[in-house]
């Protein structure tokens, strides 16, 4: 479909929304095998560029994911004006590195872009990403400001508390989905990880989510199926997130997690707080979707480092 | 080229380029991936000499901010009224505009009198410790004008049209269209569409300006403009002026053509209302038409009499008196939150010059101007408006741009503990308070160091009669530092359930509840 019909049928869709809600249909690779045992790859150090492209390696090198000429998103937090050692957002050298590593496989196009709580200049200078992806210098490779335009309302056909939200289009147009998550706590859901990462490419009043939030995160998350998704641990955060502030809430862990099962990455990225993948409600739900695995024991886990 | 041509092209050019100035640091009055603005973006306010004359006498203090603005009185000094001429830009867009708005009139009316009434009633209001500014400074008005309607108003057509392609167009025409749009974002159009109150109000005052050039060229710098009464009065000192004193009889071009209308009905000059922008040169058909240092006063007297003057300064007392009589004066005005680092109120009120800076900056469109909950006097000055935006936690630029000091320049730290209001949680209100459902969006946002939004888990009911954990929100108010975030981000239609109440003037404390 090119972009005039898209456009066209978006506008029919907006339209006729009241009796024919819009259905964006989920392509079926993207529904990850829940048979057999899960990967989850981890690794420690101190070089986290280089700690990305060992995980990477381990899985099978980027070519797994990226096909030539692919477009590829990599979606990270960037969602609070807030430095790298404040623990907020995702770690610059974790998002630059897949990002190379995306390039390096030939995507045509390696877009980074969050949608953020605070003002999105300051949450993206400050975050330590949008230099980093300048520093890139390859046409290719964009991070960019979220364009309003660019939202499309989705019917999300396997929805269980929401039917309808309107999706980034380029989120949902991309090849590859990378989602970058940073490990954090969360007042409302007790941690913020990949699940939630999702709120970034949806559009509206995002507050409305919070009624519901675990089995609305699970849902989000049946649109949006990430190829891969890695969590950064490097820092975690402790309290007061997620937006954090003081560096006494943040702990150094010098950890990241890569899995191609979003929820398998979600529970051991739990255990890092001490805390049990069961406690997490969006990770719950998620696993009782079907969007991954949730009990540890099923999974190996491969320490790359 | 003739001498005489190649001066008046000289004046254009120095226009042209003041002009380009102002709009080169009014687009980059924004953040732009620093923390501190690098350009000196409110000059235009720190070098007119009526905005330090006016602030220096209400404010009780020499404000060093402002310093800059005796520059302009020693160029006036020694070239008169050059600034007006060569410098102001409204001058200059009113000049500009006077190629499409011909005088309709063309009556030559002498109220050149009405500006120096207006200096002197300003000037003895702000003794008083009452601003008028707004009203009346032409950099005020111009920068207001463009903040919050000009500007506006133009990204939003350019915007429209743009998207009106990009969205109902052919995907060959947006192919084309784009690549332009982008080009616009990157070098001309604002980041993003902002919003003001007010935003009609201050281009109808702006475009009366304009309007005036109906009855007469410069209308509004020949009668009105208060800056320009004080350079007129300045440049009495001045020995630069044009020669011969008085037009000769033979065409009297030099006086029909004169923008400034400088000549008395005697043909005299009146060397305090030439802007030296030179035009006679090239209309006089004898060249004795010349600029030149002589210390030959004119024998014109300036236009203000004894009877004017005196009625003048009464006026700014009665309008002084007319604001301590005002309701708004004795009400509370919780809904008037000041930008942080604003002075207290009274001090606040005589500095603001309602200049518009920080509003223009405030990169949450959060900063709105003020309508009449603080009287007239209070018009146009700033107060945040949390349900349209917050004050962004790292963000310090409105203190970076007030030219006077009304708002203070924070540092980061000093930011991060700057009470400008406290807010308060509307239980009968908030959904975990009032209907059982889980939310809590303000404490994810509040982004204090300690967060000053925590939560009671309490054992609950939802609308089905299960039994649940609730976590019900409440502010922790010695940690609150009023930035808005909570109120606007609350997902509550209408008004939010928890809402940011202004700090009381009473409150030493800084307590929006008046503790």
């Amino acid at each position: 479909m090119d972009r005039r019909e898209f456009l066209r049928n978006v506008t029919l869709w907006t339209a006729g929304a009241v009796i024919a809600p819009p259905v964006f249909h989920i392509t079926p690779r993207l529904f990850a095998a829940t048979g057999g045992r899960t990967d989850i790859y981890t690794a420690k150090g101190k070089d986290y560029k280089r700690m990305v492209n060992s995980l990477i390696d381990e899985m099978g090198g980027m070519k797994q994911f990226v096909k030539t000429g692919d477009k590829v998103v990599i979606k990270p937090n960037i969602g609070w004006d807030r430095n790298v050692e404040q623990a907020a957002n995702t770690h610059p050298d974790v998002v630059a590195a897949l990002a190379l590593l995306a390039l390096d496989a030939g995507a045509s196009k390696v877009s980074v872009f969050d949608r953020p709580c605070n003002e999105e200049r300051r949450c993206y200078q400050n975050s330590g990403i949008k230099p980093a992806m300048d520093r890139i210098d390859d046409g290719r490779a964009e991070c960019t400001y979220i364009d309003d335009r660019r939202f499309v309302p989705v019917r999300i056909k396997n929805g269980k508390s929401l039917s309808e939200w309107s999706f980034y289009r380029d989120a949902l147009e991309s090849d590859c989905y990378i989602n970058v998550p940073i490990a954090k706590d969360h007042g409302l859901t007790g941690l913020t990880l990949g699940m939630k990462n999702v709120m970034g490419v949806i559009s509206g009043r995002r507050g409305r989510i919070h009624h519901n939030i675990p089995q609305n995160l699970a849902d989000l998350n049946t649109v949006i199926r990430p190829s891969l998704t890695v969590v950064d641990a490097t820092r975690i955060l402790l309290e007061n997130g997620p937006s954090g502030g003081s560096l006494s809430y943040v702990k150094t862990l010098d950890t990241i997690i890569a899995s191609t099962d979003p929820v398998a990455c979600d529970a051991y990225a739990t255990t890092l707080f001490g805390m049990d993948p069961g406690d997490i409600g969006s990770t719950v739900r998620a696993y009782k979707m079907g969007l991954g695995k949730i009990d540890l024991h099923q999974c190996n886990i491969i320490n790359v480092s | 080229m003739n001498i005489r041509v190649l001066t008046k092209r000289l004046r254009q050019i120095s226009q042209i380029g003041f002009l380009l100035l102002f709009l080169f640091l009014f687009r980059h009055t924004d953040y732009t991936g620093s923390d501190t603005i690098p350009y000196a973006v409110n000059i235009f306010f720190r070098w007119d000499p009526l905005v330090a004359a006016s602030v220096w006498l209400a404010a009780k203090e020499i404000v060093t901010l402002l310093l800059p603005s005796l520059f302009v009185v020693l160029l006036t000094l020694v070239f008169a009224r050059a600034f007006c001429g060569w410098i102001c830009p409204l001058g200059t867009l009113i000049d500009g505009a006077g190629y499409l708005i011909k005088p309709v009139v063309n009556r030559r009316l002498n109220l050149r009198h009405i500006k120096y009434m207006i200096l002197l009633t300003v000037l003895v209001s702000a003794l008083l410790g009452v601003q008028w500014l707004a009203f009346v400074d032409p950099f005020s008005l111009l920068v207001r004008g463009f903040s919050f309607s000009v500007d506006p108003v133009f990204n939003a057509i350019v915007t429209n049209f743009f998207d009106t392609i990009y969205i109902s167009g052919p995907s060959w025409l947006s192919g084309l269209t784009e690549p332009v749009y982008d080009v616009l974002k990157a070098y001309v159009l604002p980041f993003k569409q902002s919003f003001f109150y007010l935003s009609m109000l201050s281009f109808v005052l702006l475009g009366a300006i304009f309007a005036m050039e109906l009855i007469s060229k410069r209308f509004w710098c020949r009668n009105l403009c208060p800056l320009g009464a004080m350079l007129a009065l300045i440049s009495k000192l001045s020995f630069f002026k044009r020669l011969p004193l008085s037009a000769c009889k033979k065409c009297e071009l030099c006086i029909d053509k004169c923008r400034m209308d400088a000549f008395s009905p005697e043909n005299r000059m009146r060397t305090e209302e030439c802007n030296l922008c030179m035009d006679c040169l090239e209309y006089c058909d004898r060249k004795i038409s010349r600029f030149a240092f002589s210390a030959k006063p004119s024998r014109q007297r300036v236009d203000l009499s004894r009877r004017q003057l005196v009625a003048s300064g009464a006026a700014g007392v009665v309008l002084w008196s007319l604001t301590r009589v005002d309701a708004a004066a004795k009400v509370p005005s919780p809904t008037v939150i000041r930008p942080p680092g604003a002075l207290d109120e009274a001090e606040f009120s005589a500095r603001c010059v309602r200049c518009g800076e920080c509003m223009k900056v405030c990169i949450r469109n959060a900063l709105q101007p003020v309508f009449l909950e603080k009287g007239t006097e209070g018009m146009f000055t700033p107060k945040l408006v949390p349900r349209l935006g917050y004050c962004e936690f790292n963000c310090t630029l409105c203190g970076q741009v007030c030219p006077t000091g009304a708002i203070e320049k924070l540092s980061l730290e000093e930011k991060h503990g700057f009470v400008i209001g406290k807010a308060y949680v509307d239980k009968s209100r908030c959904l975990p308070h009032a209907f059982s459902k889980p939310c809590i969006v303000c404490e994810e946002h509040c982004p204090t160091h300690t967060k000053a939004i925590d939560f009671h888990t309490v054992a609950a009911e939802d609308e089905n009669g299960k039994k649940i954990e609730l976590k019900q929100p409440f502010v922790i108010e010695s940690l609150c530092i009023g930035c808005g975030i909570c109120e606007n981000i609350c997902p509550v239609d209408g008004n939010a359930a928890i809402q940011v109440a202004a700090k009381s003037p009473e409150s030493k404390t800084g307590g929006g509840y008046g503790l």
